[in-house]
């Protein structure tokens, strides 16, 4: 369009001249057409025969003959306008070039002073031309330095010159490209669009590409980081065109990758600050000299604003170049998946997953899987069967606690790539863990049994896997019958992974905990002894050594082992609640109420550290994950987290500790026994301030009440309410406590807490109906504790519980059914079966009465102070 | 062991002022280092306890020179920290743990003494930066938890973390994996020495005690020792380094080792991580193995696509979907199609409902307007005269100019008629209201368009083209009205059709 343009002014030129009888002009016009000629010449010789870096060209030298010819023509005589005589040399400069003949194209580069050219006002395709000369100036003295033996010192200043020479070219090229898609622009929006007038992609060719990315290469060759960073910098600062997007992916993702790679927080300068002056990074070995500030009049465009987003640490900038690049990698995949773009797809593929890569190693940094799983998910749409970057999407999902899908993703890396037993093992280790399928877990585990030939250790975690569920299936099974076999089950899986893997404390600890849990104390001691020595300090182990020890009835044993697991683990409340057991059993109430307060300070220090309005894993840095790690994972919680019962979960945060604190005050303050005013007090000291002081208590109660009504919306299990799940439990035995020293407006205190957090969880109504038994309303009891089993029907306690009440009110048979339900539910429970036969004895019954008080009897010999099944058993 | 037991003197009588130069010559004292390592490596060594406190005493010192020099002897520290706990051999250890935990607690603090609390943020591409702008990232997908971020720019924090006195089990972990986050952020300037140190220790704790140690040489030391994901990500961090700073043979084999612990104690981050270097590696196993140490490379790439023209890719379709459209919008839509997605949403949904409207117009009586252009033709005659007027105003170039500032004005009229209408729940109020604000704006239009428009010929047809595309733009806000009123929708419909024929377009976008 612009050629046929100007041509057609030439050739009204041409007419006025030979209108008006200017015969003088005629001469010159011809000239610019012979200029003209031969560029185009030399431009279309290019195109036939492209220049490959590294070697000279060839081709048919005929042609480029009669470029010469046109362009000697053109400088021939004297009367042509001083640009195009400057415009004719470069182009007969670049002649010379091609034709290998180096230095006369510098003297001709000389000749015409390249740096006095003017770039302001001036038609877009002479920029082209002076990117061009300086990318062939470089290109010449580059290729004279490689012959000549010099002293490094004229080396040094050469290599700066040719340096000098490609920045200029570089900058020149990106100001050329952004004025042509400019005037591009302008001419679509004056013009209405010719149907098929789309954008032709534009090629650079030969001279430009390297004008734009020599200069970094040689930095980077000559070990210079600094300077080839800040290059890269300034290219990708430039505001893009549609011809530089492949550039700048490219550029975006090696200069990533240099960060990721090659630089460190100490070292890393952000782009708009001035680089400094000495750097590790830099090749001690290369002296650095200072460059002169390029003096370019007109620089490329380059992205400004007041409030743009500019990086500060290496990894922020990573990921910002990575995003940016993942947008266009994601943008340029290639979907169709015929077999004629076959080759186009796996290209397109291989470039957009070193992206995924390189994202996935930045934000793996900072621990940010939420956000790489939604990256990842987006590649989706073109990684069909391809194993890799799937794989990494189901691992992200894990990484950032989304279980089910992880499972659902990892389902179809095991069919990618039925060999591996990690993938099966991680989804075992999902549906055993968070999830809770069991059946699923089991038959993923089966999955890694089955391959015979693989390595021992991956079959033994395998057998781990199967023991497991198992286990919990055999834990969460209501027939005796199923729970026996699910235990013998359970326990042959347990001894294959011993035997496959001795070294591993788990299996060995697992073996002990499931003949514990079958109350086989003496062998379960074996095992765990086992355990420990191969992995002294294990949380677990030494729970379970405390319980078994307790058993046994060694109690001041067990809290001595307790009070060593604590002294290695002081914030684990799981160990905290075994201990207030133990303690109200051998140290009387006292040290409990202790060891409750603790508890508090502990879980305040713990919790209200981290601001409640971003807690939730994943939102912070790799730190926070830890500390959320380390306390949701150690608290399992199987009063609380009955997975039949449905978790009752604060839906908000939204009140907060102070809120909570304030309540605590609230409903302690009444109590006059010393123990609970200095339990609140040192919560006030704690808390620090309090200044929620004005918010009423009701307030509290309807965010509650609504949160209560939001339960059964299902929650995450690793939420952020697990804090809130611990304290009420805290509470909960705090209040045990209090019903064992028989202070009833105590315990009501304490539950009324947990009540706040949770009102219909089930252990809160078990222990208002304990509450009630203490005053004496037996009526009452009754109540509480059949609207803790209308929530949670198969709670065994509280069924005890019910059944001794019913059998104060005299009604027999129904305690009598209800106690059988309880030993259905569970056979271990000593107490029901002791209950049972008080209430036969009662019916008269008394052969079946002494049957149940035998092996009540039995069973309490073995029994341990809180279930062995609080202990987590988790992959 | 000479070496190291002047260095233990030459410190504590060295003066103040010459405390930097001290520093600088320190590093290149090679066999003073190799020294430190000896002595660090044998945990019963006499000279261990000074050197601890002699190390600790440089990184308090606060010469960023001699904070280094401490920093380098990181990772075999820690290595004999390790495997000393693991053999429950407490007592010799403790000068050891005492200096990392020295270290810890300098660290997590600044100058002043307050804790420090690291801030990183997570860019977003809504965002503009100095290195791109939004408007220019075309495919950026409309997700919730985009929408929830657009425009934000996400900060997360690191700290404040507390001070330790002593290691457990339990905040063991979290200490060293701060303690390499230290180590990592001075990658650059740890010697060779130390890089290689990082990744024995590295393959030592991941294999030691299971099945693979026995392919290795580490024969002296048989129990498993654990590790943390976290620790085992940050780890990887200065393997990764290790790769392409002259480590890279041994770096692969770290890399490996790691992963097989990360599989083996199932845990997805070290695993992704580990992964993504490997998968990222494989391109560039050839180019590096045999190179000298700090080489990182570049090549000139080639700027044109590597992808064929013809490939269906994300940006193809994006282009099928703008010409299926095109079909069907008034104007020319050229320049937008680098606007964002965002955009295009909007602009499509628009054009869609137009469709939808017209043909759904057909059966009710038009306006006066509408019934004198169109009178009882059919939707498809309709979509023709749409046609016929599209290329009139396509030929006629101006008339773009005005539409545009009659959709700018139905707009503005669209947010008041909504909040009229929305406060009144009453159903027979409710439409009244809506019936009326809708002739009302219709009129308004019309009446502008009157007195812009430079060809009144087509003044009705471009007044019907206009109304529909404003009545698409009011379809967002009317539906939550019809939704207030949803069980009085009949008596709502009825009096729509007695009174204001207009109505009918916004019940047929609503069916």
């Amino acid at each position: 369009m612009a050629a046929k343009k100007s041509g057609s002014r030439l050739e009204t030129e041409i007419e006025r001249c030979r209108n008006e009888c200017l015969w003088e002009r005629i001469p010159e016009l011809i000239k610019q057409l012979s200029l003209l000629l031969g560029e185009a010449k030399l431009e279309h010789y290019l195109k036939e025969n492209p220049i490959k870096p590294d070697s000279s060209p060839q081709g048919p030298r005929m042609k480029l003959i009669e470029v010469k010819k046109h362009l000697t023509a053109a400088l021939d005589r004297g009367n042509l306008k001083l640009e195009f005589i400057q415009e004719a040399n470069l182009i007969l400069a670049k002649f010379h070039y091609v034709e290998g003949d180096y230095s006369e194209a510098l003297s001709l580069y000389s000749k015409v002073v390249l740096d006095n050219m003017q770039l302001m006002a001036v038609p877009v395709y002479r920029l082209r031309i002076m990117a061009e000369a300086y990318a062939t100036k470089g290109l010449c003295l580059e290729k004279l330095l490689e012959g000549s033996s010099r002293s490094t010192e004229q080396q040094l200043e050469q290599e700066q010159e040719i340096i000098a020479c490609y920045e200029k070219a570089g900058d020149i090229a990106l100001l050329y490209l952004q004025e042509t898609e400019r005037v591009l622009n302008t001419n679509i929006q004056n013009r209405s669009p010719k149907p098929g007038s789309s954008f032709q992609e534009q090629e650079l060719g030969f001279f430009l590409e390297t004008g734009l990315q020599r200069a970094h290469v040689i930095y980077f060759k000559n070990g210079n980081l600094t300077r080839g960073v800040g290059r890269f910098r300034e290219i990708l600062r430039a505001v893009e065109t549609r011809t530089t997007q492949n550039l700048r992916m490219t550029i975006a993702r090696q200069l990533a990758e240099i960060l990721l790679r090659g630089m460190c927080e100490q070292s890393y300068w952000n782009p708009l600050e001035d680089p400094p002056q000495h750097s590790p990074l830099d090749d001690p070995s290369q002296q650095c000299c200072n460059l002169k500030p390029r003096a370019i009049t007109r620089k490329p465009r380059v992205y400004v604003g007041d409030s743009i987003f500019c990086p500060q640490e290496n990894t922020e900038e990573a990921l910002l170049l990575l995003l940016i690049s993942e947008s266009m990698a994601n943008r340029d995949a290639v979907l169709s998946r015929i077999p004629e773009h076959n080759s186009d797809r796996l290209v397109s593929l291989q470039s957009a997953s070193i992206v995924y890569d390189l994202l996935t190693i930045a934000l793996g940094r900072r621990g940010q899987y939420e956000m790489l799983s939604e990256c990842l998910e987006r590649a989706m749409k073109f990684t069909f069967e391809e194993f890799h970057l799937w794989y990494q999407f189901a691992l992200s999902l894990m990484a950032a606690g989304k279980s089910t899908r992880a499972v659902r993703v990892l389902r179809e890396c095991i069919r990618l790539k039925p060999d591996d037993p990690t993938i099966p093992l991680l989804a075992s280790k999902l549906c055993i863990g968070p999830l809770h399928w069991l059946e699923e877990g089991e038959r993923f585990a089966e999955m890694v049994t089955d391959m015979s030939e693989k390595a021992s250790e991956f079959r033994a975690k395998g057998y781990l896997a199967v023991g497991l569920a198992y286990s919990l299936q055999a834990t969460d099974a209501t027939l005796r019958g199923v729970q026996e076999s699910l235990q013998k089950k359970a326990l042959g899986a347990f001894q294959r992974a011993h035997s496959l893997s001795p070294t591993d404390h788990l299996a060995a600890f697992y073996l002990s905990l499931q003949l514990a849990i079958s109350r086989q104390i003496p062998e379960a001691l074996g095992y765990v002894r086992q355990a420990l020595q191969l992995q002294g300090d294990d949380v677990n182990s030494l729970h379970l050594l405390a319980l078994l020890l307790s058993a046994q009835k060694h109690y001041h044993d067990a809290v001595n082992i307790i009070d060593m697991a604590l002294s290695e683990y002081p914030e684990n409340f799981i160990l905290l609640f075994t201990k207030v057991k133990l303690e109200s059993m051998c140290r009387g109430p006292d040290e409990a109420l202790l060891t409750c307060k603790h508890m508090l300070q502990i879980w305040k220090s713990c919790y209200n550290l981290t601001n409640p309005s971003d807690s939730g894993r994943g939102s912070s840095l790799l730190d926070r994950v830890i500390a959320d790690r380390r306390n949701l994972n150690t608290i399992t919680l199987p009063d609380f987290s009955d997975p039949e019962t449905g978790n009752p979960a604060p839906a908000s945060l939204a009140s907060g500790p102070s809120l909570s604190t304030y309540t605590l005050l609230q409903s302690l303050s009444p109590v006059d026994v010393d123990k609970d005013v200095d339990l609140s007090l040192t919560f006030l000291s704690a808390s620090g301030s309090i200044h929620a002081t004005s918010i009423a208590a009701s307030r509290v109660e309807q965010a509650l009440s609504e949160v209560a009504s939001s339960l059964q919306s299902s929650m995450p299990r690793q939420g952020p309410m697990h804090p809130w799940m611990t304290l009420a439990q805290i509470w909960l035995h705090a209040a045990e406590v209090y019903i064992g020293i028989g202070k009833p407006a105590e315990a009501t205190a304490c539950i009324q807490e947990a009540a706040n957090l949770f009102p219909t969880s089930h252990n809160v109504l078990f222990m208002r109906g304990q509450v009630a038994e203490l005053r004496g309303n037996i009526e009452e009891a009754k109540r509480w504790y059949e609207e803790a089993l209308s929530i949670s029907p198969t709670h065994v306690r509280t069924m005890q519980r019910l059944g001794l009440v019913l059998h104060q009110l005299g009604r027999y048979s129904l305690a009598e059914k209800v106690l059988r339900d309880a030993v259905q539910v569970n056979s271990t429970a000593h107490e029901v079966w002791n209950n049972l036969g008080e209430v036969l004895q009662a019916q008269g019954n008394h052969h079946a009465a002494t049957e149940c008080f035998l092996t009540a009897l039995e069973l309490e010999a073995s029994s341990p102070v809180v279930p062995f099944t609080i202990i987590p058993r988790t992959l | 062991m000479l070496v190291v037991e002047e260095w233990l003197s030459e410190f504590k009588t060295l003066p103040e002022s010459s405390v930097s130069s001290y520093a600088a010559s320190l590093n290149d004292n090679h066999s003073l280092v190799s020294a430190l390592y000896q002595v660090i490596c044998e945990p019963h060594s006499e000279l261990l306890e000074p050197v601890c406190h002699q190390l600790f005493e440089f990184y308090r010192n606060g010469d960023v020179l001699l904070r280094r020099f401490t920093l380098q002897f990181l990772p075999e520290l820690v290595w004999c920290y390790l495997s000393v706990t693991a053999t429950r051999d407490v007592h010799s250890s403790g000068c050891i743990e005492a200096l990392l935990l020295g270290i810890y607690n300098l660290e997590i603090v600044d100058k002043d003494g307050h804790n420090k609390v690291l801030s990183f943020t997570i860019p977003s591409l809504s965002k503009p930066s100095i290195y791109h702008e939004p408007s220019s990232i075309g495919s950026m997908a409309l997700t919730e938890s985009a929408l929830s971020q657009h425009g934000l720019s996400k900060v997360v924090h690191s700290g404040p973390h507390d001070q330790r006195e002593t290691f457990t089990a339990q905040n063991r972990f979290e200490v060293l994996t701060f303690l390499f986050l230290c180590y990592n952020s001075n990658l650059n300037c740890m010697p060779r020495l130390s890089l290689q140190s990082l990744c024995h220790m590295s393959s030592r704790v991941c294999v030691s005690g299971y099945p693979r140690q026995f392919q290795k040489n580490y024969k002296d030391f048989s129990s498993r020792i654990p590790v943390s994901p976290e620790c085992m990500v940050q780890i990887l961090t200065a393997v990764y380094y290790a790769m392409y700073n002259g480590e890279w043979d041994l770096a692969c084999k770290t890399l490996d080792d790691v992963l097989y612990r990360a599989q083996l104690e199932m845990f997805p981050e070290p695993l992704l991580v580990g992964n993504a270097i490997k998968n990222s590696v494989c391109f560039d196993a050839v180019k590096y193995s045999k190179e000298a140490p700090r080489c990182i490379q570049v090549e000139i790439t080639p700027t044109s696509s590597r992808i064929s023209r013809n490939a269906v890719t994300s940006l193809s379709i994006r282009g099928h979907r703008w010409k299926r459209n095109e079909a069907t919008e008034l104007k020319p839509q050229e320049e937008l199609m680098d606007i964002s997605e965002v955009d295009e949403g909007f602009c499509s949904r628009a054009s869609n409902t137009n469709i939808a409207i017209s043909s759904g117009g057909n059966k009710t009586p038009a306006g006066k307007s509408q019934r004198k252009s169109l009178g009882g033709r059919s939707g498809r005659e309709k979509e023709m005269t749409t046609e016929i007027c599209r290329e009139h105003l396509v030929r006629k170039q101006t008339p773009r100019a005005t539409s545009e500032n009659l959709e700018l004005l139905s707009i503005k009229r669209l947010t008041l008629t909504s909040s009229q209408s929305l406060p009144k729940p009453g159903n027979q109020s409710l439409a009244n209201t809506v019936t009326t604000v809708f002739s009302k704006s219709f009129e308004q239009v019309g009446g502008v368009l009157a007195a812009n428009s430079p060809a009144s010929a087509i003044s009705g047809n471009i007044g019907d083209s206009n109304r529909f595309s404003a009545c698409s733009l009011q379809d967002d806000k009317l539906a939550l009205v019809s939704d207030r009123a949803d069980s009085h929708i009949s008596t709502v419909q009825q009096h729509k059709q007695q009174r204001s024929p207009s109505c009918n377009i916004h019940l047929s976008t609503d069916m």
